[in-house]
């Protein structure tokens, strides 16, 4: 009898570790570091873009609620309409012109030709520099007159006149632009890559034995093979370049007269420049909530596909 | 790397020993990384002649000192002694960031605010307390190439004088085949873009207060012409001080305005024959200006130890400790102070006398929203996406509603 109970009562334990408190803890630990070092930041930047904050009181609890006016201040600001859509011009040419790009050399790599592996491995530098380092390089090749770029298009008769890339206002989110796309794109390759490296090869061969052209293979069976790794480098490269900051700081501080200002250094400057830290907070609320949104479809779409 | 760990290991040992040999660590920020430099001079003797009080020093990237003070006051845990630029002291004091410590300044034997100059000492004072002591004081003056003087038919014993003296010297040591520029200054959206311009508003008879004057408009047309001439490039508007500074050492600009701190960096890159000069007037005015830089010792509230980091400002303050400032280029902010034979004496004498017109920036606890407005002006005006007019105009619309509630 109580060597039966014994015995069950060991199973009943054994049967508890097995199932649940290892998934408590599996589940404990990730949703504590969570809280702590995701939800926290998130919640503390939410709580001050309603409060007024100053270097007196950040460090306390008794900074004053000010409802919307941290929001009002921005919007009335002059600058705002300038700085969302140097963000959205921002944003919508990184990740059109990095997915594009990305796709036309992942589909190039996928041919067999010398040293393929190793060019592939030559572009992927540019994504392992540090983004404050790719700022001043491009600045440097972009300067009107001693810079590189401008150098080579005289050469090459491309250009006429000096091209004022980071010195005039209708250019210079155009440069930040080129040099972004630069740096982003060796991720978006790499991830696309990847993806086409997973698609059967016996696929297109079927294919190619109906008739099917090149052009009909991509179309018909590369892009929708593809469709869950092009969700997921949209996602995430609309993501990273949301936070582009350093490379930006690096070329312009966003000038010439807020040209190629962006929420980030929007954000930034309010903050750490003009002791705004209210304003500057709202600044990352109102981007935290676009980007939450394309994290949740991103988040979503890999559900559907792992359930499909 | 070894320093520290041996510091580490120092640490570790006097933290077993006795309570009677507990040492006080005053914690200091700064942004001197030259070993040339008083700070670290000053530090390194200040530690060993000093028993029960130790300096443990963090070197902070300029750009990023002032961040960094913000970040650690946010989270409330601040270092016991740091230097901050001096037009953004009134900031940190307003917001209750800074330790007031005018008591200890009207006991302390070594410091005197008689001693120092106006405008340094100006710059430490928020609202009658005070709230730090300047550290050294820095201006900016005309830096220029004397072989590309003689190569374009200029007497380098005769810089330009006056601005139109400034102009046409521009205008004649500008070169396209030769790549040169005659000036670079910086005109960056940034302090330092505002640091370099104030002293062309000064010497033009124009105020901060009253930026729709005719004084105003002259100054930063003054800017205008230069770069729409081609005297300057279109990229100053881009260029910190020390991508200015960087273009005269190049060789690709014959003149730029910048400061004592780039002399060493310029005395050891530059291979041709530099001068400095005044920074010239303007024309029938005649006003001598200039803009006052330089750090301030300040004491974050809430630090640790204010007595012993206010031993350590004092230690800093003395003939001791300041006579080294020319190292780097800086000049004390005590009248009393002097460097026994300055390296590159002649640099020295310009600067020195530059420092007479040094007006400072502010002080205003706003003073980054001033300095802003003033950056957009700049860049609107050089872009010619506003006419110098509206550009200040624009500027004095932002600027009078602050200056209304806190003058100057």
């Amino acid at each position: 009898m109580t060597l039966m109970t014994a015995h069950a009562g060991r199973r009943r334990w054994r049967r508890f570790i097995d199932g649940r408190v290892p998934m408590i803890v599996l589940i404990a630990v990730p949703v504590a570091y969570l809280a702590l070092f995701v939800g926290f930041p998130i919640v503390y930047n939410l709580v001050m873009s309603f409060q007024d904050v100053n270097l007196g009181n950040i460090a306390t609890w008794s900074r004053p609620f000010v409802g919307l006016d941290n929001y009002e201040r921005l919007v009335d600001d002059p600058i705002f309409p300038l700085v969302l859509r140097n963000s959205i011009i921002f944003l919508v040419g990184n990740v059109v012109l990095q997915f594009t790009l990305g796709l036309g050399l992942a589909l190039l790599f996928t041919l067999r030709f010398p040293a393929a592996a190793y060019l592939r491995g030559l572009v992927l530098a540019g994504w392992m520099l540090p983004p404050l380092v790719i700022g001043a390089l491009w600045k440097w090749m972009l300067a009107s007159e001693f810079g590189v770029v401008n150098e080579v298009g005289r050469q090459l008769g491309l250009m006429g006149e000096t091209v004022y890339w980071l010195s005039d206002p209708a250019l210079s989110l155009i440069a930040v632009t080129i040099a972004n796309v630069w740096f982003g794109l060796p991720f978006n390759m790499i991830l696309l890559s990847a993806g086409l490296a997973g698609i059967p090869k016996d696929i297109y061969e079927a294919a190619a034995l109906d008739g099917a052209r090149p052009v009909q293979s991509f179309r018909y069976i590369t892009l929708p093979l593809l469709k869950p790794t092009i969700f997921a480098v949209i996602a995430l490269s609309t993501i990273y370049t949301m936070r582009a900051f350093d490379l930006l700081w690096a070329m312009t501080r966003g000038g010439p007269v807020d040209s190629s200002n962006v929420f980030p250094l929007w954000s930034y400057i309010l903050s750490f420049q003009l002791f705004e830290f209210g304003p500057g907070a709202a600044v990352a609320t109102m981007m935290f909530v676009v980007v939450f949104a394309v994290a949740l479809v991103y988040v979503r779409s890999i559900r559907h596909e792992a359930q499909a | 790397m070894n320093h520290k760990l041996l510091s580490a290991a120092a640490m570790a040992v006097l933290a077993g020993a006795p309570a009677a040999n507990a040492q006080t660590v005053v914690d200091l920020w700064h942004v001197f990384n030259l070993e040339t430099d008083m700070m670290q001079i000053g530090v390194a003797a200040f530690n060993e002649s000093h028993q029960d009080v130790q300096i443990e020093q963090r070197v902070v990237p300029f750009a990023q000192l002032r961040e960094e003070l913000i970040r650690a006051v946010a989270v409330g845990d601040v270092p016991d002694l740091v230097v901050i630029d001096n037009p953004v002291l009134a900031s940190f004091a307003a917001q209750g960031a800074l330790e007031p410590i005018g008591d200890m300044v009207a006991a302390s034997e070594v410091i005197d605010p008689e001693a120092y100059f106006a405008g340094p000492w100006s710059t430490v004072v928020f609202d009658g307390e005070v709230y730090g002591v300047p550290r050294a004081s820095n201006t900016l003056a005309l830096y220029f190439n004397a072989d590309l003087f003689r190569e374009a038919g200029l007497d380098p014993n005769n810089p330009p004088q006056t601005w139109s003296e400034l102009l046409a010297a521009a205008e004649a040591l500008t070169n396209a085949d030769t790549s040169v520029f005659g000036i670079a200054f910086s005109a960056i959206q940034s302090e330092e873009s505002t640091f370099q311009w104030l002293p062309f508003l000064y010497q033009a008879g124009g105020s901060l207060e009253d930026l729709r004057s005719p004084e105003a408009a002259a100054a930063l047309q003054l800017w205008v012409d230069l770069v729409q001439n081609g005297y300057a490039s279109r990229d100053v508007i881009n260029m910190r001080q020390y991508e200015g500074t960087n273009t005269l050492i190049a060789g690709n600009a014959a003149m730029a305005i910048s400061g004592p701190w780039e002399l060493p960096r310029i005395a050891a890159e530059a291979a041709f024959d530099w001068e400095v000069a005044l920074l010239p007037v303007r024309d029938d005015v005649g006003i001598r200006a200039s803009a006052l830089g330089g750090f301030n010792w300040a004491i974050p509230a809430g630090a640790e130890d204010a007595e012993a980091a206010f031993q350590v400002i004092e230690y800093m303050s003395t003939q001791d400790t300041l006579q080294y400032a020319w190292g780097t280029g800086r000049i004390p902010s005590r009248r009393d102070v002097s460097i026994p034979q300055p390296e590159l004496p002649l640099a020295y004498l310009v600067f020195a006398e530059q420092m007479e017109s040094a007006t400072a920036r502010g002080p205003h606890p706003e003073w980054p929203a001033i300095s802003r407005a003033i950056q957009t002006a700049i860049q609107q005006a050089l872009t010619g996406t506003a006419s110098v007019e509206d550009a200040l105009a624009q500027a004095a619309d932002a600027i009078e509603p602050i200056l209304a509630e806190q003058p100057l």
